[in-house]
């Protein structure tokens, strides 16, 4: 049987929608989003759902795009998603963030769905994506008016996550010509034991780990030894300290590695990273490395977020 | 996988052109021979074309002959040559305990940490490093611990590592096949021909040995300005050494090794004083010896057992060794190989050392192009066959293992240690050595080590075998 595609507007109703809301502080708006929610569909306890939802924008901002935030919480004891939004053309203040938010998408998710928020982000960036309907629709003067605005939108939720969902877009690459030195730094200045490689165009050609670095230090027959007692005073690391500034870290990178493209689902990026026990998996569009899925925040955003 | 790949038009004209070729010349007679033909034949042209398909095609093969009464589930089992293969897991386990001992680490200490090596007598040490090692232990095991030799040297010295690759490839496979241990080839033909180890030493270490000197004055002239400028360069590094040294443990390794070689080597005195007679236990404690000492290692590393058995043991390539034998057993249960021994004697005049040159040839031309064991394993029962006519031809067997050991010089794919070498470049970096630079060398250390094995086997008495 063929899955039903979810639209946005499968989670709320012309009622959960708050237009100029009044109050403009952070907390203000989360507390009066929870209370709508919660007298309308019997949630429970206000006090205790408001916690649930601050406790997760203190683990860091839900502010998504300029002027748009979904604060989120996993909630026991619902079966199904639950949505409000409220909006404010003066703004909401929204902590560690300096512009005003205008548009606020609070969803509260099942605690057993916990992909669910991160499509509801895609769908959301997907309605959003032209950054003039957050103003477009702060400016909408009623509940049903901004309804039928995610209604015409048809945004539907996608039927599974993409690397492109998870990925981080900020990070820390090295110079394919680079050498050993600058790949040391890099490690000890990133506290990570890999990074990609690029060339100039930036393309991937390569990561480099640590324990590349290390193997590079000793000897490959050392390593075919099971039992190391006999040589603990060997010190084989003085002879690569003094070449590093003119080892090219070509020697030391490595080609394989765990590889999707943005398009490639979530459980491929996993299975990927289990492939090649790796706790990295990168992300390449036509060559060119456009993100990395680390194994911590991929398990943060499916677990925790 | 395209479905319009060239190779597959080839591999398709080669089957059909086996096929036919083997009815016009009465090498199959009948439905089953041309099929057992083109299934031996998809096989050996899969490891030339489509080299990790092969074992997928083997299984196909073998079920196809069996599926087809080409040969029974019996024929099938006793084809896959088991002992040889128990033989092969045996001293592989070995070669890993030999690692974990520290004794191989302690052979590459003990060359770096000379202070008077030139270029010259680096190559002569690589040589004979290589050439002895492959002859004690397999040829893969040989290479990986030569080449991390060369590697330590040239990335220290700052030097182009490929022409002392192809010295110790070059030197290893002559090398493998001066005893029974170096080359599955030489456990193969020691078993089915039914030489001892001792008699393996007096009819293939000489000729190894003489191949060996002419590849080193060869490769020392080929390479005179490599060898020139590592010279050079290790003047340079008189201070600082060739990388870092450490005082390894080896007596244990040491130990291992020579009574590993010494049991083996006495072998067939030890079969004597324990009645093991007769064709059934023909070179018994030979195949034993290793699983002993095997056996007695892993009871005595316990907590390494299973890595030594999973991760040391190529089992890909036993798995392949097996099937392969198998289909080659067909080759002569249908009576193909008994024709191909009669239109041979027909047509090659001279007899046995007639023939001498034409098995080298034919041996060296094969294994530079499939796996070496492919080629004996699929020549070996023509042997067989001309041994029944008169046991003189028994001097084949020897034609036939330097055929294939020298001829595994002449091209990259020629044998499992060239390709191993060629990944290891790989690994450290390096971009593999062209198709076109190693055929020059490897076709000229082939071609006069190939004319120093005829002239020796014409020249020397060569041991025949005791029956297998």
């Amino acid at each position: 049987m063929k899955q039903q595609r979810l639209n946005l507007t499968t989670f709320f109703n012309v009622e959960d929608v708050l237009p100029n809301c009044g109050d403009s502080s952070h907390d203000g708006v989360i507390q009066k989003l929870v209370r709508r929610l919660a007298e309308r569909h019997q949630l429970g306890d206000v006090e205790k759902l408001t916690n649930e939802v601050l406790a997760r924008e203190g683990m860091g901002s839900t502010v998504i795009a300029d002027g748009l935030a979904v604060p989120h919480a996993r909630i026991d004891g619902i079966s199904q998603p639950f949505a409000a939004v409220a909006t404010s053309k003066p703004g909401f203040d929204f902590p560690d963030v300096s512009a005003k938010v205008h548009v606020v998408f609070m969803v509260l998710i099942p605690r057993d769905q916990p992909a669910l928020y991160l499509k509801v982000l895609r769908g959301l960036g997907t309605t959003f994506g032209d950054p003039n309907n957050i103003n477009l629709v702060a400016g909408m003067m009623s509940a049903g008016e901004i309804f039928r605005f995610f209604e015409s939108g048809k945004t539907y939720l996608p039927r599974f996550l993409t690397a492109a969902d998870i990925m981080t877009r900020d990070f820390c690459s090295l110079s394919v010509d680079g050498t050993m030195r600058t790949c040391i730094s890099a490690l000890i200045a990133e506290h990570t034991s890999e990074l990609p490689v690029v060339d100039t165009c930036g393309n991937l050609k390569g990561v480099v780990r640590a324990d590349n670095l290390l193997r590079s230090c000793i000897p490959e027959h050392f390593l075919w030894m099971d039992d190391l007692s006999s040589i603990l005073d060997f010190e084989p690391f003085v002879q690569v300290l003094g070449n590093e500034h003119n080892t090219p870290l070509a020697t030391i990178m490595d080609d394989k590695y765990p590889v999707v493209s943005p398009g490639s689902p979530a459980v491929q990026v996993a299975c990927e990273m289990m492939k090649h026990k790796s706790s990295k998996c990168y992300v390449r569009d036509e060559g060119r490395l456009v993100g990395i899925v680390k194994l911590t925040e991929f398990l943060n955003k499916i677990f925790r977020e | 996988m395209k479905f319009f790949n060239p190779k597959f038009l080839i591999q398709i004209l080669i089957v059909c052109g086996v096929t036919f070729g083997g009815l016009e010349a009465g090498l199959a007679t009948n439905v089953t021979q041309a099929l057992t033909l083109a299934v031996f034949s998809a096989v050996i042209s899969t490891t030339l074309l489509f080299w990790e398909r092969r074992v997928g095609v083997a299984f196909l093969g073998v079920a196809l002959l069996v599926g087809c009464k080409a040969m029974t589930l019996k024929q099938m089992l006793v084809g896959t040559e088991l002992d040889i293969i128990l033989f092969l897991v045996g001293m592989m386990i070995i070669v890993g305990v030999l690692k974990d001992l520290g004794f191989l680490t302690w052979v590459i200490q003990a060359i770096i940490s000379r202070n008077k090596m030139t270029g010259v007598s680096f190559t002569a040490i690589l040589c004979v490093l290589s050439a002895v090692m492959a002859s004690v232990v397999d040829e893969v095991s040989s290479i990986v611990v030569v080449l991390a030799l060369v590697f330590q040297v040239c990335e220290t010295l700052k030097l182009r590592p490929h022409p002392f690759v192809l010295i110790a490839v070059m030197a290893t496979n002559i090398g493998s096949s001066a005893t029974m241990l170096g080359n599955p080839v030489g456990i193969f033909i020691g078993n089915k021909a039914g030489f001892t180890f001792s008699q393996f030493l007096v009819g293939a270490t000489p000729v190894a040995f003489a191949a060996l000197c002419c590849t080193f004055l060869i490769t020392v002239f080929w390479f005179r300005k490599d060898i020139r400028m590592m010279s050079e360069a290790m003047d340079a590094h008189r201070k600082t050494g060739l990388g870092p040294t450490a005082k390894i443990p080896y007596k244990a390794g040491l130990v291992v090794l020579l009574s590993t070689v010494v049991v083996i080597a006495f072998h067939h005195q030890i079969e004597g004083l324990l009645g093991l007679e007769g064709a059934d236990n023909h070179n018994a404690f030979l195949i034993m010896t290793p699983l002993v000492v095997a056996g007695i290692l892993m009871i005595l590393r316990p907590s390494r057992a299973r890595h030594y058995v999973e991760h040391e043991v190529e089992w890909w390539t036993l798995l392949f060794f097996m099937l392969l034998f198998s289909i080659s057993a067909s080759l002569s249960t249908n009576g193909i190989t008994a024709n191909l021994a009669t239109n041979l004697t027909q047509h090659v005049k001279g007899g046995p050392n007639g023939m001498i040159p034409l098995v080298i040839l034919i041996s060296s031309l094969g294994s530079a192009f499939v796996d070496n064991i492919v080629f004996v394993a699929s020549f070996a029962p023509v042997v067989q066959e001309l041994m029944k006519i008169s046991s003189e031809y028994s001097v084949l067997w020897w034609a036939l293992l330097f055929g294939a050991c020298y001829g595994g010089n002449i091209t990259v794919v020629g044998s499992t240690a060239n390709i191993v070498a060629s990944g290891l470049l790989e690994k450290h970096g390096y971009h593999p050595v062209k198709f076109s630079d190693w055929i020059k060398i490897g076709a000229l250390v082939g071609l006069v080590s190939g004319i120093v094995a005829w002239l020796m086997l014409l020249a020397m008495p060569v041991p025949h075998p005791v029956g297998p």
